[in-house]
């Protein structure tokens, strides 16, 4: 009986743990609770699966500093696939982890010889300089990389984010427009790019702003963000003296609908409150 | 005007059709099978990847333009299609159809490939046709002139048989051919075992030379971004998000299900 429900216990953190890998969870904690006790205790019955689970154990270990659990790993790892560029990255991921930036840098180049087609080394190399705080030179490199792989969205987001923290909106802008047509129907990118725009300011980006804000909201009723956002930046044009008289009364009636649909949204929150 | 019916044995239907279909279908497997040990890495250039990114992304702009605002679009078509340094226009890649005689991993390919797939079924045919000879397998449902005798009845000697009874090794042949859509419904898309497919990659092979394909490609999205318009999607999307109330069901629960997808 008690056989029985170690087993239940097994397979539902087995399933736990792939379903926060295919869905890129980034809960560390509960990753290396879950997974250190399968490594420990059920390595046996897990199979071939186990190899993936150190890998993914091994990074949450690292959010977590559990050195000791993500050296095991690695050696495990080690062991099995010697010579693999997958494994070389991890061993250059425990190397960032503990500030030896020098010879992480040195194992992803070594990585880059045997191929140069390697995205994941590359940006390895682009994250120890942000660690390391030297933003420019992050841009500048990230730059590089993404002149050779247009496609990549993870890059353009991160890009997108430096870019923001530099204060520069425009080219934020830009990154976040590459993300939009890859994504249309990714409501969070469109609220991003309205406020973007929004903080850039002047009457045009304003407008942008306000329409991209309802794009996010046609996207998905419920995002609140984008629902305050079109308030505001309709409100703003309203207020605005260079604007026409049509132009502020529609504005004006944009940022009525908006309290409307806010002062629900209120009333659902509190109903809920009740229940 | 009917032709006599002949009536074969039972046992031919036992030990002869359904073997055959097993054996061709056994050996597609295991064909499958090896042709992915066999298969030699791609080792695909820096360029190549970047090339075939940029391709995506100018599709993706011709087929998503329409939500990003106009300015945006235009400085993208500009950046592709422009006459003095368009990106489309005037990158050119160095073209060096990969014949078989120099360039030896295509060569060795190509001999991969005839191994795991031309050779197996000529022995396999072969073999069938020794083991079951001399008699009449199964009719084909519509008739054939004499002229495919020699060819359909390997074994046998009846010069009044009609040209729609045939031998086991057409038999086999049949199969061989008939069973590709059974491989692809039990081994996925793009498995090793499909024969035609192949005869067809061969006979094409020489015209997919992958560099001449760049340039051409890159032309041919010059083309289609030239022609592409700009459509703004978010036009009047003010009116069309207001004409009714926003659906706020489900907001604020534990579980918040995340707009469209």
């Amino acid at each position: 009986m008690s056989k029985n429900v170690l087993i239940i216990v097994f397979t539902e953190m087995r399933d736990k743990l792939r379903k926060w890998r295919e869905d890129n969870h980034r809960n560390s904690e509960q990753i290396v609770d879950v997974g250190e006790e399968l490594i420990n205790e059920h390595a046996s019955k897990l199979g071939d699966d186990i190899w993936i689970i150190y890998e993914q154990v091994m990074i949450a270990a690292l959010d977590c500093s559990r050195d000791d659990l993500a050296w095991t790993c690695l050696q495990e790892l080690k062991r099995q696939f010697p010579g693999s560029q997958r494994v070389k990255r991890l061993a250059g991921m425990r190397l960032e982890a503990l500030e030896k930036y020098e010879d992480a840098s040195k194992q992803y180049d070594s990585i880059l010889q045997d191929d140069p087609t390697n995205t994941a080394a590359r940006k390895r190399k682009i994250s120890i300089l942000k660690a390391q705080g030297k933003s420019a030179e992050a841009i500048r490199e990230l730059n590089e990389y993404l002149e050779q792989f247009v496609g990549d969205q993870e890059a353009w987001h991160e890009l997108s984010e430096l870019y923001i923290n530099e204060h520069d909106y425009g080219k934020a802008a830009f990154c976040l427009e590459e993300l939009m047509m890859t994504n249309p129907h990714n409501h969070l990118y469109c609220e991003q790019y309205a406020e973007v725009k929004y903080t850039q300011g002047g009457l045009e980006n304003l407008e942008l702003s306000r329409k991209y804000f309802a794009q996010a909201l046609k996207l998905n009723n419920r995002n609140m963000r984008a629902l305050f956002g079109l308030y505001m930046s309709a409100s703003h044009i309203a207020a605005s003296p260079k604007v026409n008289a049509t132009v502020k009364k529609a504005n004006v009636k944009y940022a009525t609908w908006a309290t409307n649909q806010i002062n629900r949204a209120y009333q659902v929150s509190y109903a809920r409150c009740l229940l | 005007m009917a032709e006599p019916e002949l009536l074969l044995d039972s046992n031919i239907r036992l030990w002869v059709v359904l073997p055959i279909v097993f054996i061709t279908f056994l050996v597609g497997v295991i064909r499958h099978y090896v042709s992915i040990l066999l298969q030699s890495d791609k080792k695909l250039t820096l360029e190549q990847v970047s090339d075939s990114q940029v391709l995506i992304r100018s599709r993706i702009l011709r087929e998503n333009g329409k939500y990003i605002p106009k300015q945006s679009f235009l400085m993208r078509k500009f950046y592709f299609n422009n006459q003095e340094d368009g990106f489309l226009k005037n990158t050119k890649r160095k073209v060096v159809p990969p014949s078989p005689m120099t360039d030896p991993s295509m060569l060795t390919d190509m001999m991969k490939g005839n191994v795991t797939n031309v050779l197996p079924m000529i022995l396999i045919g072969g073999w069938i046709n020794w083991t079951f000879s001399g008699f009449v397998t199964t009719k084909v449902p519509f008739p054939l002139t004499l002229r495919f005798k020699p060819m359909l009845q390997q074994g046998i000697e009846l010069l009044s048989l009609d040209a729609s009874w045939v031998s086991s090794a057409s038999w086999y042949f049949l199969n061989v051919f008939g069973l590709r859509s059974m491989y692809s419904l039990i081994l996925g898309q793009d498995n090793g075992a499909d024969q035609s497919r192949i005869m067809q990659e061969q006979m094409s092979g020489a015209a997919m030379a992958m560099p001449a394909d760049t340039n051409k490609a890159f032309k041919a999205e010059w083309e289609a971004l030239e022609l592409t318009d700009h459509q703004w999607a978010l036009e009047n999307i003010e009116e069309e998000l207001m004409s009714r109330e926003l659906d706020l069901d489900g907001m604020f629960s534990q579980e918040l299900p995340t707009g469209i997808f």
